[in-house]
């Protein structure tokens, strides 16, 4: 069977998705990434590797997400893709006549728009993390509860409260006072939920307009409350395809269709043994001038493989080793 | 900012003024510009007191800004700057080059003072020879910004770009300018380019200094050069100095045309680059393929713009982005990167629209 692969890694989560030639899921593979997207990505592949048939053939690979270049490395990405394009271009694939993505993740959320088929715009969230996945974590973490039964809890509630949604911390803030002065859990949860959407729409959505289908993907699609909230703010259907936590994987994996099939190549793909080889992560400051950039590099069997976070390009190729005395530089 | 330095230096070597020229911007030059400046203050006051910062610890005693009186509150950083490198110790005098309430007089003033009380031709002669520099760098930097989307050795044209601007900056003399120029040209013109290639053009436009000081805004023309595709600036230094320091002050202005486009959206100066930024984009929607707005962070005049820009009936998709120490390039370089396939795909589907039609 041929097949392209999908990665997605982000800052909570990691994902993998694998499609057959006529681009159906075969299968697919969700897990925390917990500050390790090298652990996570080995993780990854050796999962969804139990999961296929032993003639699997991989034919393209690409990778996404905000550690797509780390990932790419160790895989060996044929296409590196930006995160707002493969969930369009997932978004696209399932529902042609989509307007609207709303994307909620771990730490980022975003909203694209999209008209005729193409994206003609997309936001994404600056400086604040409200309204993202780790913030609901952290208040289930908070209340003692996990973050299912907070979504199921949320549903229940007869007349949320208020929470002031603009911050994080003024959020938790307002929410503690809500319930020393002792209104119900479930109301504050709804209300935190609701707290969410209106700053999604305030911040990330501001000045775009939001026309339906409206999809909406990402891990936080998993929260019903976070759904109810938005369909009540928008007042209209908000659909959650059924993989809506993977979508940026499909949609990487899409595109690794897309492009071997005009290029005609053959995959960079280093094999599913790949999740056995060891691989060292390091920094370093270098010190050729004034910025002192944090460059990181990865490196396997002490053989530099890749480097980045320079802000000039001295240290992108990997032969600069031999350009840059390292040790005096380092 | 960006490649001022060297016309200034030129002026200053030709009139025999004792100078120094600031390091390059650096972190650390953000850095102690942040840590002096009120926290809500634009990136480009606290770049420039940066610059003034470490201008002063290389024993500077007056520092010369080039810069208008503009509407918003640009028109005082000077004066703040000069009161903070006062209260950190520095016993320095602040003169801004730029038409003040006094017109040209004022300004004639000015370059009298600066340069020892020199005969009127030497100055003459002086600015000359600063001008022909800096305008042999702009020339060597639009030819640059071609070659970089198309270049088959990525890197090629930076290299070539840094060597030129350090060599123009060296020549002592017309002649040596003059071939340094032209060696330069002709090394660009044989840089090996894909000539299949058919690059996505993106204007870059927004307020004045973080447009051209590359280190405020993420290198952003440098990594639009490594996504393959080719930068349009309307803005550049040797245009604004000849307007603002020779012709403002007798009335001509080359900016009217943007200012004709914008009309119908915005009927006066805001202050910063607004104005323009909101004419640029009427301007040139046809031509370029998209446009970037550059933006620092709690600049009201470019906030205003960017919130007029996505009702003009001229279309094209505008990413506006926020300039601010605290921003991390990965953020942008993922916008960046979103934004250049939104303008690739969008491409693709007319180019397949026209060719159903045909």
């Amino acid at each position: 069977m041929k097949a392209c692969l999908g990665v997605d890694v982000g800052s909570v989560t990691t994902k993998l998705a694998l499609l057959d030639e006529s681009d159906e899921l075969v299968s697919h593979v969700y897990l925390l990434t917990q500050g390790r997207p090298i652990d996570a990505v080995q993780q990854g592949l050796r999962d969804i590797r139990k999961q296929l048939p032993q003639d699997v053939d991989i034919n393209g690979v690409a990778t996404t997400g905000s550690a797509r270049y780390l990932a790419g490395v160790i895989v060996g990405a044929d296409l590196v893709k930006n995160e707002i394009t493969t969930h369009a271009v997932a978004a696209l694939h399932y529902y042609p006549d989509v307007q609207t993505i709303i994307e909620i993740g771990g730490q980022d959320s975003k909203l694209t728009v999209v008209r005729d088929g193409i994206v003609i715009d997309f936001a994404m969230n600056t400086v604040c993390a409200a309204g993202t996945g780790s913030f609901l974590d952290h208040q289930a973490l908070r209340l003692d509860m996990s973050i299912q039964e907070l979504s199921q809890r949320a549903l229940t509630s007869q007349t949320p409260v208020r929470i002031a949604g603009r911050c994080t911390v003024f959020a938790e803030s307002d929410m503690v006072h809500k319930q020393q002065m002792g209104y119900r859990v479930e109301d504050i949860l709804y209300g935190l939920c609701q707290a969410l959407v209106r700053n999604y729409l305030g911040n990330v959505g501001l000045g775009k307009e939001l026309e339906p289908p409206i999809i909406f993907q990402g891990g936080v699609a998993f929260n019903q409350a976070i759904v109810r909230a938005f369909r009540e703010e928008l007042d209209t259907e908000v659909i959650v395809p059924i993989h809506h936590e993977v979508m940026g994987a499909i949609g990487a994996a899409l595109m690794a269709h897309e492009e071997m099939a005009t290029n005609n190549g053959i995959s960079q793909f280093k094999g599913f043994e790949q999740s056995e080889v060891k691989y060292h992560a390091s920094s370093f400051e270098c010190k050729a001038c004034p910025n002192r950039c944090e460059v990181a590099e990865i490196s396997q069997d002490g053989q530099t493989l890749a480097r980045w976070g320079g802000r000039c390009d001295m240290w992108e190729r990997v032969s600069s080793t031999q350009l840059y005395s390292s040790e005096e530089i380092k | 900012m960006g490649n001022l330095y060297v016309p200034c230096r030129a002026v200053l070597e030709q009139l025999g003024v004792d100078y120094v020229i600031p390091p390059v911007n650096s972190q650390r030059t953000l850095s102690l510009g942040s840590r002096y400046s009120p926290e809500g203050l634009c990136i480009p006051f606290k770049m420039t007191l940066g610059n003034m910062i470490e201008a002063a610890e290389l024993g500077a005693n007056t520092l010369l800004v080039p810069g208008g009186y503009g509407i918003c509150r640009l028109g005082y950083y000077t004066r703040v700057q000069e009161q903070i490198l006062h209260n950190l110790g520095y016993d320095i005098e602040i003169i801004q080059l730029g038409v003040s309430e006094r017109k040209f007089l004022g300004m004639m003033d000015i370059i009298k003072r600066v340069s020892n009380d020199s005969p009127w031709r030497r100055i003459l002669s002086a600015f000359r020879f600063g001008l022909s520099k800096l305008n042999a760098v702009d020339q060597i930097e639009r030819i640059v910004q071609k070659v970089r989307p198309v270049e088959l050795i990525p890197g090629t044209a930076n290299q070539l770009y840094t060597r030129a601007v350090q060599a123009i900056d060296n020549a002592d003399d017309y002649d040596t300018l003059k071939r340094v120029k032209a060696d330069y040209l002709g090394q660009l013109k044989h840089v090996a380019i894909n000539e299949q290639a058919r690059p996505l053009i993106v204007g870059v436009t927004g307020e004045f200094y973080v447009v051209l000081e590359p280190f405020s805004s993420f290198d952003i023309e440098r990594e639009l050069g490594k996504l393959g595709v080719e930068v349009r600036r309307a803005t550049f230094i040797s245009g604004w100095t000849k307007f603002s320091l020779f012709l403002n002050p007798f009335g001509i202005n080359e900016k009217s045309r943007i200012h004709k486009a914008a009309y119908p959206y915005l009927k006066r100066d805001i202050g910063g680059d607004g104005w323009e930024s909101v004419g640029e984009k009427v301007l040139h929607a046809k031509e370029y393929d998209g446009l970037i707005h550059l933006a620092p962070f709690t600049c009201m005049p470019e906030i205003i713009a960017e919130n007029i820009m996505p009702s003009t009936k001229e279309q094209m998709p505008v990413l506006t982005i926020l300039c601010d120490e605290q921003i991390a390039k990965a953020g942008v370089l993922t916008r960046l990167e979103a934004f250049v396939d939104l303008l690739e795909r969008k491409r693709r589907k007319q180019n397949d629209q026209l060719r159903v039609t045909v």
